[in-house]
């Protein structure tokens, strides 16, 4: 993507700090641990990689995608709009802004009606339940809640002209941009800029590599503990997946997701405003099952 | 509790319809300030399924972005149901309005500074990698400061980057440039340059400038003026995917068009209507002219006429404009009629 980044809303208001996340997501923190948090996560960034490659959507509309959806948990509770539909919603609205052409209704549904029975068995049993308006309905509170802020910068256009740079295309940048992939499953996005993030991956695909880039990073100018940050980030994510199976761990997990009140239809959905009060009808009803998990 | 949507904004008047909104004139209660809301159209039955229109969503993506002077500020954007309405900054007037107005003496400083104005905003746009691909007298709004700010960037777009063939179906067709006309896929800056050449043209004879009333006749009347271009005025022409051979015109030396125009603004139309592509200027190059800097001075803002009302009551405009505006809606939905081959 074009344009000026230290001028944009991703820069100016969408590279949060750490302790401000945190600060969020207390209400989720109460039901699940962060590990557990972030395994939530990755099933949806799971879901809408999947859902993307089916619809046959460049990596930058998945990664937008992705994206959004942090964003959007960024600043609300799980259970403010159930992440099965909001999941869609990105993928729906990331299309559009990343101008890729018409995307038909039906297919967005039938695509997450398949991926979800096809794919995600593990994780949702039965019949996916949301429609195409509550796909639109969901679009707006999407919208809303980032601000308006559409636009997103990524890592893999800093990475691809840093390994034109380093003169290793063929080497390096099919494992860093991997890494890049891998990254959309961690806070990373959220809290560091997408040159610093192609740092990181180019880093770590340079050790994976066996490639001494040391005279190259030598040079530049950038603040090194950032980069060794997410290079930590990066390592702890590989280190649970060594050891994480999804497909068994993730349903008790779901199980104690706070989830949207069961008593309210999707349609219904309720605006930020109204999340207090929907706090404590929540509590009343936690007790009853839920939306299709 | 903050005061948000449409609670937030009272209507006061009715401004204009188009083809995706309306607009309205109305009072920020929280600020005290004047505003435009534009209400987006649901639209029929197709575009309602579509979710949050894409219009509107290029323009609140983009303009989420973009701060300058001579760019419309986005001030708010707000939903109701499922309905889109965006605030604007509320601008008095535009330059078609400008033009129309024959109790508006227009001279030659006055010409400068709307010229200047639209050049700085565009040349922002283009710096930031943004296309507008609408620009016209209408889309250029005034305010009452007599600052010129583009607005309207329902089919703008970033370019530069590799990625899908691009529509060649923008821009209004008497502003369009010849390589849009002739199809092209991929294009860049020039065809904002070339639409800011025919508003220069514009404000000089007070009339559009090469007003076609097919494709083909806009390609004619751009020939007949400027000379059918040969194989070494522009190689590529051959390759575009609509090309058609015409017959070919005499170059008219823009001096016996513009009988009253300086050297140097002459010099600056030559540039921004240059018909091949690869020969126009761009924004920045246009700006560094001797034009803008020698005299007369452009006229300050505040001493820039102001027409007297903003309706525009001339009828026969208006068919022109509704027939206009027939002929994009045909385009839009992507019915080209086949083109006649000479």
């Amino acid at each position: 993507m074009a344009g000026n980044f230290w001028a944009s809303s991703h820069y100016q208001q969408w590279v949060i700090d750490r302790q401000d996340l945190c600060r969020e997501r207390q209400h989720d923190m109460k039901h699940l641990t962060e590990e557990e948090y972030q395994k939530v996560m990755i099933l949806f960034a799971n879901v809408i990689q999947a859902l993307g490659e089916h619809l046959k959507f460049r990596q930058q509309v998945i990664a937008t995608a992705t994206v959004y959806f942090k964003r959007f948990y960024a600043r609300n509770s799980l259970k403010c709009i159930d992440p099965w539909l909001m999941a869609p919603t990105c993928v729906f609205l990331a299309s559009k802004v990343e101008e890729y052409g018409v995307l038909s209704n039906n297919r967005l549904i039938t695509t997450c009606q398949n991926i979800v029975k096809n794919k995600f068995g593990h994780a949702f049993s039965g019949e996916y339940p949301y429609r195409i308006q509550h796909v639109m309905e969901c679009e707006f509170y999407l919208l809303e809640m980032m601000d308006c802020c559409l636009i997103m910068y990524h890592p893999y256009r800093p990475l691809t002209k840093f390994c034109a740079d380093i003169g290793s295309e063929m080497e390096l940048l099919p494992v860093a941009w991997r890494m890049i992939n891998d990254s959309l499953r961690t806070d990373i996005p959220l809290l560091y800029p997408p040159y610093l993030i192609a740092l990181a991956c180019l880093h770590l695909a340079s050790i994976v590599k066996q490639k001494d880039i040391k005279t190259w990073c030598a040079e530049l100018s950038v603040d090194n503990d950032k980069v060794m940050e997410i290079t930590k980030t990066m390592v702890s994510l590989y280190e649970m997946w060594k050891i994480y199976d999804e497909k068994k761990e993730i349903q008790p997990i779901l199980t104690k997701m706070p989830k949207p009140s069961p008593s309210r239809p999707p349609s219904e959905t309720p605006t930020m405003q109204d999340a207090n009060s929907q706090q404590q009808q929540q509590q009343q009803n936690q007790q009853l099952p839920s939306g299709g998990v | 509790m903050t005061v948000e949507g449409t609670a937030r904004y009272e209507k006061i008047d009715f401004l204009g319809e188009g083809q995706f909104a309306t607009v309205y004139k109305a009072k920020d209660v929280v600020t005290d300030n004047i505003v435009a809301v534009k209400k987006i159209k649901l639209g029929s039955r197709s575009e309602a399924a579509d979710g949050i229109n894409r219009t509107a969503l290029r323009e609140i993506k983009l303009l989420q972005e973009l701060r300058h002077e001579n760019i419309i500020g986005l001030l708010d954007v707000f939903g109701q149901k499922s309905n889109v309405s965006i605030v604007f900054d509320f601008m008095e007037t535009d330059l078609e309005v400008v033009i129309r107005d024959t109790n508006i003496i227009m001279t030659a400083p006055h010409i400068k500074s709307y010229i200047l104005q639209t050049l700085l905003g565009l040349e922002y746009l283009h710096v930031n990698w943004v296309l507008h691909r609408d620009m016209k007298p209408n889309n250029l709004l005034i305010n009452e400061k007599g600052v010129l700010k583009i607005g309207d960037f329902g089919l703008a777009r970033f370019y530069g980057s590799p990625s899908r063939p691009y529509s060649h179906q923008v821009v209004t067709r008497w502003y369009r440039c010849p390589e849009l006309l002739f199809g092209a896929r991929s294009y860049g800056d020039g065809v904002d340059i070339w639409a800011v050449g025919c508003i220069a043209a514009e404000l000089l004879i007070r009339a559009p400038f090469l007003p076609g009333d097919t494709d083909l006749d806009q390609l004619n009347r751009i020939f007949q003026v400027l000379g059918t271009p040969t194989e070494a005025d522009w190689p590529d022409m051959k390759c575009l995917p609509d090309y058609v051979t015409f017959k070919e015109f005499p170059r008219h030396p823009m001096k016996e068009i513009f009988t009253a125009a300086s050297d140097d603004l002459l010099d600056v139309l030559d540039m921004t209507l240059a018909i091949n592509p690869a020969r126009r200027c761009s924004a920045s190059q246009a700006l560094q002219m001797s034009y803008f800097s020698s005299k007369p001075a452009p006229t300050p803002g505040s001493q820039l006429p102001f027409p007297k009302s903003n309706k525009i009551v001339d009828k026969e405009k208006e068919a022109k404009r509704l027939s206009l505006k027939r002929k994009q809606n045909g385009s839009d939905a992507g019915g080209m009629k086949k083109r006649l081959v000479f």
